[in-house]
Formats: structure tokens, C-alpha cells, sequence
């Protein structure tokens, strides 16, 4: 029957065609994996997968080079990536390359980076270990963040406080909104350029009375070039060292004077001697005294009689009123 | 009919089961269905109404997949009759499937650009589509409207000829018509269904492929590189088994209710109709298990 031979046709073709789609499915997804085609080991050592699985892709310089083959911990700060990486790139990646962990595109799948680096070594072989590279962590990089943060909010609120302060500081607002200010700098500018043009000229003043000095012109001029006053200067110098020796021999003088003295008196001769040791004038001068407060007693005595005198009582009375108000 | 049926209100309740009981062991040929057809109304072909009833139909269902794996395995096998049954049910399906594949793949591609655009991801626009149709829109879409299509139609085509009494005639003239209608019908919807389903993906693709393209610019290949390099096989894989399991369920309820349909036209109607409520919900029912077992297999 033609007509179901054509049938049966159609039939296969379309279920070819169904077949084939799956199967064209199935192998590019196995090739984007690896699973089919030449491929090598190579292995890093991480302490930090940042969330890498089996499956994730590997990148040498950019390019799509392997998948991730399986990941084991080895110990507590090592992690072991195996990669399955295409055999075509073996004679492009060198042993001293770095494989590091980033991140495809802002939010994708992690991805391990190869990261050739410059100078000679030998070409990698299968079952190599790279070395790996510290790359930024997220989390790493949002803790510095706050951190400086942080440190950013503390600035501000020192700034804040310093700004207040300011603000509130009438003496910089009255400084700034004085008007008279511009024109008083003004003038002082005006001053200063005046005062140096003065220097200037007391300058120019000086440096000709210097030249003139110099010249041997005026008093001070005459003064400074006179070679005859040194000669009176040397003069009147050697009279006053001739004034310090005489003064000198007179204290020597003295010396001997009061030396001498000094011995009369430990020896008891002379009339200081006399003076300070004669015992009967001792007495005289203390029965001089005795008298003396004799005296005053009597004296004392003479006035408590006055006191009560009527004609002196009158007087007593009133100061001892005075004293007694002062109190 | 049912007023052509007196005696059925005479017949207790018990007796009405045991009949049904009867009908539902796969005696039906042995019976006098004609006559049995005027007397009761099968309670299983009705709307269920009740948990008894439910499980009593469901222990119908199981029975009636038993003998089809029983006769399936067993010679003589209906070869050029399950090659016509794989034209109509594939071949014949496919520019309807191909049509609503393409329309969904356009669709879905245009009404998510704009929330990936929110999300500044448009780049990634042919990675979600494609996984979105790989994994579950396709198989989904294309099974539902091959239960629209294929249920519906060995449906009513098993149905009429159960009451038209076509069955019993090719029982009569010494064809298993177990064997003719029901193994072929099944086998060509469970094989047919996966290849609707590669189709169907990859023409919805296509449809995705040009919706891109009609806002953005994005060349085939970097399309394919990109829909391919998020696919795994983890997502090919369970979508291509569990499409298996669609197309058998589609082709065993289409049989299954066609077999037993009853009351003339009015019957082979509401098997048509029960044929597709029924596959429909099970497609569903087996997508939520699929995506359990896919999920402890690891495969997610």
C-alpha cells in the first residue's frame, strides 16, 4: 500500500526529528560540561570556596576552559577544587598561574579564574595543584564597608558639632557680617604698604648713614676713625687701674686695723678692752637702771593719783567711754 | 433511557453493586452488555459522588493497566496497526502542538521581558525562558493539548464503537480488540508524546528566539549558546521521562473510558469529555510527582 508506506515515512521523519532535537539537547549540554572530548586535571586548594559547586565553570583568562569536577574538604582550612579543564589549553597554562574565585557578572555563578602570570615556568601537567590567589569577598568587603562607615557617621557627628559651634559663635558671624571690616583691612593694608615704603626709606636712610660712617663723616664718623682718642682712652684707663690699686692698699689697711683691735680685745689691752671687761662699771651701769624703774614706779603712782584728781577724773571718764563705744 | 429502564428501580442496591463488581472484574465481554445497557446505569460512569464510588473506579482504572501490560507483552503484536495509530496520534498532532508551542514561546518571552528589565537582567531573558520551557511549560502545555486532541478523540472513537457494538463484532470475528484498540492506542500516545514534546520545545525556541528579537537584537547563535549554557541535564532529562508518563496516561484514560463507555451517543460524549478532564488532572498529578522525585534525586 503506497499510501501507508508514505505514512510510515512522514512517521519517521517525524519522530527523527523529535530525536534528533533531544539528542543535539543532550550533547551540547555534555559538551558545555565536559563530559565528552579531551580533558586534564588540574586542582587548587582554597580556604574559602565562597559558595563554589560541581558544575561551575572554569576560565582561563576569560575563556570558557572547564567545569569544576568535585570539591573535598581536606582539612579545616583547606579546600580542595578539582578541575576539569580542556586539553587544548595544557600547553597554554603554566604552572605558576593562579587560580582565584569570582563571580560571573554581578549576581551569577561563581566561576574559578586561571590567572596566568608573567615569567617561565614549565607548562602544567595532569593532576597539578595551582596556587590560589586572595581574591575580594563579598562579605570581607561589606564588613570593611560598615567599618568605614562607621568611622564616616563618627567624622560627621564631630563635624556636626564643630559646625554648631560655629554657627552658634557670634563672634565669627559678627566678624563676617561686620561691614566696616573690608575697608578696615583696606586701610590696614593701605598702612602696612605705607609702613614698608617708611622702612624702605629708613633703609635707604641707614644704609647712607652707614656709607657716610663708613667714610669717617660726623660725630659718630669722626668718633669711630679718631685715632687720637684711643690714645686718651688708654690713659683713662690706666688712671683707674692706678685708683683700684690705691683702693686696694687701703683695704689692706683696714685689715691690719681691725686685726690689731681684734687682738686687744681677746688680750685685754687698750681702752675697748677696758671698756667691755671693767666689772665695777657693770655695776654702776646697773645700778643706774635700778634707779631708773624706781623712777617710773614712782612715776606710775604719781599718775594713778592724778586720776583720781577732780580735775583730771573728768578726762579718764570720757575715754573710757570712747573705748567702751569702740568696742 | 432512563425511562426505558423499570426493572433498573427494582434491583436493590446490593445487586446493583455485585453487577458492577461483574462489569469491572474484565468480564464485560462475556456479558450481555447490550441488555444489561437499558437495565442500570454503571454507578463508576457517572460523576463520582462518593468516596466508595471513588475507589471503586480507581480500582477499575488499575485493573483495566494491568491487562494492558498483560496483553501488551504478549504476541501477536498489532505492528502496522500501532504504526497508523503513531501517524495519527503524533504525526497528525503536530501542527497543532507546534502551533501552541510556538505561540507559548513567543508569549512567555514577551511577558517576562519587562519584570527582567526591572531587575536589569534582560540579558538573561533566553536562559529563563529556555529553562521555563524545557523543563516544565513545554512538556506541560504540549501534554494538555495532546489531551485535548488525542484523549478526547480515542475517546469518542472507542466509545462509539463500544456502543455500536463494533467490539463485540471484532471479539466475535476473532480479533482481541484489547489487543487492536486499546495496546496499539496506548503504546502510540506513550512514544508519541516525549517527540511531540522535543518538537514542541524546540519550535517554542524558535517562538522565544523572535520574541526576543522583536524588542531587542540578539543573534541565533548567541540565543542558543545562552539557552543552552543554563541548560543541564538535570533539566532535560526528568522533562523527557516524565513526558513518557503524560502521553501513557493520556492514551490509558482515552481507552479506558472509551471501553467502557456506555448509553449510546450520549456515552461516547461524556467519554470524550471525562477522557480529557481526567488525563488533564493526571498530568498534573504526575508533573507534582515527577518534581518530587526529581528533586530527591538531586537532579534540581
Amino acid at each position: 500500500m503506497g499510501n501507508t508506506s508514505v505514512r510510515n515515512i512522514k512517521l519517521g521523519v517525524f519522530v527523527l526529528a523529535g530525536l534528533l532535537f533531544l539528542i543535539i539537547l543532550l550533547y551540547v549540554i555534555g559538551k558545555n560540561q565536559n563530559l565528552f572530548g579531551d580533558n586534564f586535571q588540574l586542582s587548587a586548594r582554597f580556604p574559602n570556596v565562597q559558595g563554589l559547586t560541581a558544575g561551575n565553570n572554569i576560565r582561563f583568562s576569560g575563556i570558557q576552559a572547564g567545569t569544576v569536577r568535585e570539591i573535598t574538604v581536606l582539612n579545616d582550612t583547606t579546600i580542595e577544587v578539582v578541575m576539569l579543564i580542556k586539553s587544548s589549553l595544557k600547553k597554554h597554562i603554566r604552572k605558576n598561574a593562579l587560580a582565584s574565585i569570582g563571580t560571573d557578572g554581578l549576581v551569577g555563578n561563581k566561576v574559578v579564574n586561571i590567572i596566568p602570570v608573567r615569567g617561565n615556568a614549565a607548562t602544567v601537567q595532569d593532576g597539578d595543584i595551582l596556587a590560589c590567589q586572595e581574591t575580594f569577598d563579598t562579605d570581607r568587603l561589606l564588613q570593611k564597608l560598615a567599618k568605614t562607615s562607621e568611622d564616616i557617621s563618627d567624622i560627621a557627628a564631630d563635624l556636626k558639632i564643630t559646625m554648631h559651634r560655629i554657627s552658634n559663635s557670634k563672634v565669627i558671624w559678627e566678624l563676617l557680617e561686620d561691614k566696616s571690616l573690608p575697608e578696615n583691612i583696606r586701610t590696614s593694608a593701605t598702612n602696612i604698604q605705607l609702613a614698608t615704603a617708611h622702612a624702605r626709606d629708613m633703609t635707604h636712610a641707614l644704609n647712607l648713614m652707614v656709607t657716610d660712617i663708613k667714610a669717617g663723616k660726623g660725630s659718630l664718623g669722626a668718633f669711630i676713625t679718631d685715632t687720637s682718642l684711643a690714645a686718651n682712652l688708654n690713659l683713662a684707663i690706666e688712671k683707674i687701674r692706678q685708683v683700684g690699686d690705691e683702693a686696694y692698699e687701703l683695704a689692706g689697711n683696714l685689715n691690719m686695723t681691725v686685726g690689731n683691735l681684734y687682738n686687744e680685745v681677746n688680750t685685754g689691752k687698750g681702752p675697748v678692752a677696758a671698756l667691755l671687761k671693767d666689772s665695777v662699771m657693770a655695776a654702776n651701769i646697773a645700778n643706774s637702771l635700778q634707779n631708773i624703774e624706781k623712777g617710773t614706779t614712782s612715776f606710775n603712782e604719781l599718775l594713778e593719783a592724778a586720776r583720781h584728781n577732780i580735775l583730771f577724773r573728768g578726762y579718764f571718764r570720757k575715754q573710757e567711754r570712747q573705748k567702751k563705744k569702740a568696742r | 433511557m432512563k425511562s426505558k429502564s423499570p426493572p433498573a428501580n427494582n434491583i436493590s442496591e446490593r445487586t446493583y453493586r455485585t453487577k458492577n463488581y461483574i462489569i469491572a472484574s474484565g468480564y464485560i465481554s462475556d456479558l450481555p452488555v447490550a441488555a444489561t445497557n437499558y437495565y442500570y446505569i454503571p454507578e463508576f460512569m457517572t460523576p463520582s459522588r462518593s468516596w466508595q464510588s471513588f475507589l471503586e473506579e480507581t480500582g477499575v482504572l488499575l485493573r483495566f493497566t494491568g491487562r494492558f501490560f498483560s496483553q501488551c507483552f504478549r504476541p501477536r503484536y498489532e505492528i502496522a496497526e500501532f504504526l497508523r495509530q503513531c501517524f495519527i496520534i503524533g504525526y497528525r498532532s503536530l501542527p497543532l502542538i507546534g502551533l501552541t508551542a510556538f505561540i507559548m514561546g513567543l508569549v512567555l518571552t514577551m511577558q517576562l521581558r519587562p519584570s527582567l528589565i526591572d531587575y536589569g537582567v534582560e540579558s538573561q531573558l533566553p536562559a529563563m525562558v529556555g529553562i521555563a520551557i524545557v523543563r516544565e511549560i513545554g512538556p506541560v502545555i504540549v501534554a494538555l493539548i495532546f489531551a485535548g486532541k488525542i484523549g478526547s478523540s480515542i475517546g469518542a472513537e472507542l466509545g462509539s464503537m463500544k456502543v455500536t457494538e463494533q467490539i463485540d463484532a471484532m471479539e466475535v470475528s476473532g480479533t482481541n480488540p484489547f489487543k487492536y484498540l486499546v495496546v496499539t492506542r496506548v503504546l502510540a500516545s506513550t512514544v508519541m508524546l516525549p517527540v511531540l514534546v522535543m518538537l514542541g520545545d524546540a519550535i517554542s525556541l524558535y517562538g522565544s528566539f523572535l520574541g526576543v528579537n522583536i524588542r531587542g537584537t540578539t543573534s541565533f547563535d548567541l540565543f542558543w549558546n545562552q539557552v543552552l549554557g543554563n541548560l543541564s541535564f538535570g533539566d532535560v532529562i526528568p522533562a523527557f521521562v516524565k513526558s513518557f508518563f503524560f502521553g501513557f496516561a493520556v492514551g490509558l484514560i482515552g481507552c479506558y473510558r472509551g471501553y467502557y463507555s456506555t448509553k449510546g451517543t450520549e456515552g461516547v460524549g461524556r467519554s470524550a469529555n471525562s477522557a480529557v478532564v481526567i488525563s488533564s488532572v493526571l498530568i498534573f498529578l504526575i508533573d507534582l510527582v515527577a518534581v518530587q522525585i526529581t528533586d530527591i534525586l538531586g537532579l534540581n
